[in-house]
């Protein structure tokens, strides 16, 4: 009480000021028709203005939520867009879709060591399994799924030593397989590339891979040379994701994916 | 020292000066000099705000009445008795002491209150005329007849000044 009274003490001359102030502009704003409009019209400009920026400040702490339902709804389509293909394309056998998309989130990752890996806020719960590929929302590779729990997916990123996939160039469909050095986070590596291939700088690098669709970018070819025995490319690839601010990003599961480990199973066996 | 008496006469003969002739006289439309506010500006600084407002508010009320201003005087007004401190450390630098003995306003140079005075007219004339039209429209017109009424209230403001340094503060 007796802090209430001093804090009363303080302030009551700006009180006393404040409530004169508003009398008089008051009384004076309801004067005539003229000020009442005009001073009706300042004050609901100035509400909404405040109301305006109350909102943009919501609206961009609301962003990240939004950015995961976009995430979630490209997914979606993209699986919708596969199906629509396959309709579409059904005298085609090589088109054939069974693609489904998840959306994911990712938890932390690394891009400064030689096995860089990507931890996802999806797992085995959510239908992840191991060696699901792994894209950006634009469609550019990231990754292989490498482990999961219930509820996290490790990814091993393309920025890992230990990285391989299959890849094709976009011009003229000759196949390479794609590795990293550890020299450089932006780029990785091509090798085995035909002679007949003829690379070009800027050339478009895409994933060839049973466990990704056909369209997944890797990179663009930087630059290229011929290995010591004339027999073969190799190319460095700039990579087409920002692997060092990668937010949300899509686990592809290829629904055959079991139909395919066992027809690996058996050849092996085979052999 | 402050003489009261003569401080009330001048209050009743700037009043009179401002109803009686300054508002009645059309010299231009954006010149309407305005120096009744020096009734709170030169009322001494060491005075409580609360006792300034107060005063204020019957000076705004006046005004209103004898001028049909509906609250416009005293809303513009008002805050001259709020600022009027932070407006003569701003332009003087000076400041009330706890162990002055003299009134601050008497210790000042004619040159520093004029300073002053003029500050506060320029607040009082934006306020004033921003809030009697309301609107941006004729904007160059708005900020000539601030610029024009302030200064012409700064010239006819001096010799009031002066006699106010010479007769009543000191």
């Amino acid at each position: 009480m007796y802090r209430l009274l001093e804090f009363i003490k303080r302030i009551y001359v700006l009180v006393i000021f404040l409530i004169l102030e508003s009398m008089a502009l008051l009384n004076y704003a309801t004067s005539t028709p003229y000020t009442e409009a005009k001073i009706l019209a300042r004050t609901t400009a100035a509400g909404a203005a405040i109301s305006g920026a109350i909102s943009d400040v919501g609206h961009f702490f609301s962003l990240p939520a939004q950015n995961r339902e976009l995430t979630a709804r490209i997914a979606e389509l993209s699986a919708v867009l596969g199906d629509v293909e396959q309709e579409v394309s059904v005298t085609v056998d090589s088109v054939d879709h069974h693609f489904k998309y998840h959306a994911a989130r990712v938890v932390s990752m690394t891009t400064n060591r030689p096995q860089n890996h990507i931890v996802l806020d999806r797992g085995s719960l959510d239908g992840i399994s191991k060696d699901m590929g792994v894209v950006t929302p634009n469609n550019e590779l990231v990754g292989y799924v490498l482990s999961c729990t219930e509820h996290y997916s490790i990814v091993q990123s393309m920025l890992n030593t230990q990285f391989n996939t299959g890849g094709c160039l976009v011009d003229n469909g000759n196949v390479c397989v794609i590795g990293w050095d550890g020299s450089s986070r932006y780029q990785v590596q091509a090798k085995d590339l035909s002679v007949y291939s003829e690379p070009q700088r800027g050339m478009a690098v895409e994933v060839r891979s049973e466990r990704l669709p056909e369209g997944v970018l890797i990179g663009t070819i930087d630059e290229f040379k011929l290995n010591n025995t004339q027999t073969a490319y190799s190319a460095t690839i700039t990579i087409a994701a920002k692997m060092a601010m990668l937010d949300n990003v899509l686990i592809v599961e290829n629904t055959r994916a079991s139909e395919l480990d066992e027809l690996h199973k058996q050849v092996e066996g085979k052999k | 020292m402050f003489k009261s008496i003569l401080y009330f006469w001048l209050t009743l003969a700037l009043l009179f000066l401002q109803i009686f002739i300054l508002d009645e006289i059309s010299i231009a439309l954006w010149l309407r000099p305005m120096i009744f506010p020096l009734i709170i500006l030169l009322l001494p600084i060491e005075w409580r705000t609360i006792w300034v407002i107060l005063a204020t508010l019957l000076l705004g009320i006046v005004m209103d009445t004898a001028l049909g201003g509906a609250g416009l005087y005293t809303s513009t007004l008002l805050p001259l008795a709020v600022l009027r401190r932070w407006i003569l450390f701003l332009t003087t630098r000076r400041s009330v002491e706890a162990g002055d003995q003299t009134s601050l306003l008497s210790r000042m140079p004619m040159r520093q209150v004029i300073l002053y005075v003029g500050a506060m007219f320029l607040l009082y004339n934006t306020m004033f005329f921003m809030l009697e039209s309301l609107s941006m429209i004729g904007a160059m017109q708005l900020i000539a007849t601030i610029i024009c009424s302030t200064a012409l209230s700064i010239v006819l403001a001096w010799p009031i000044v002066r006699l106010f340094l010479k007769r009543i503060v000191r």
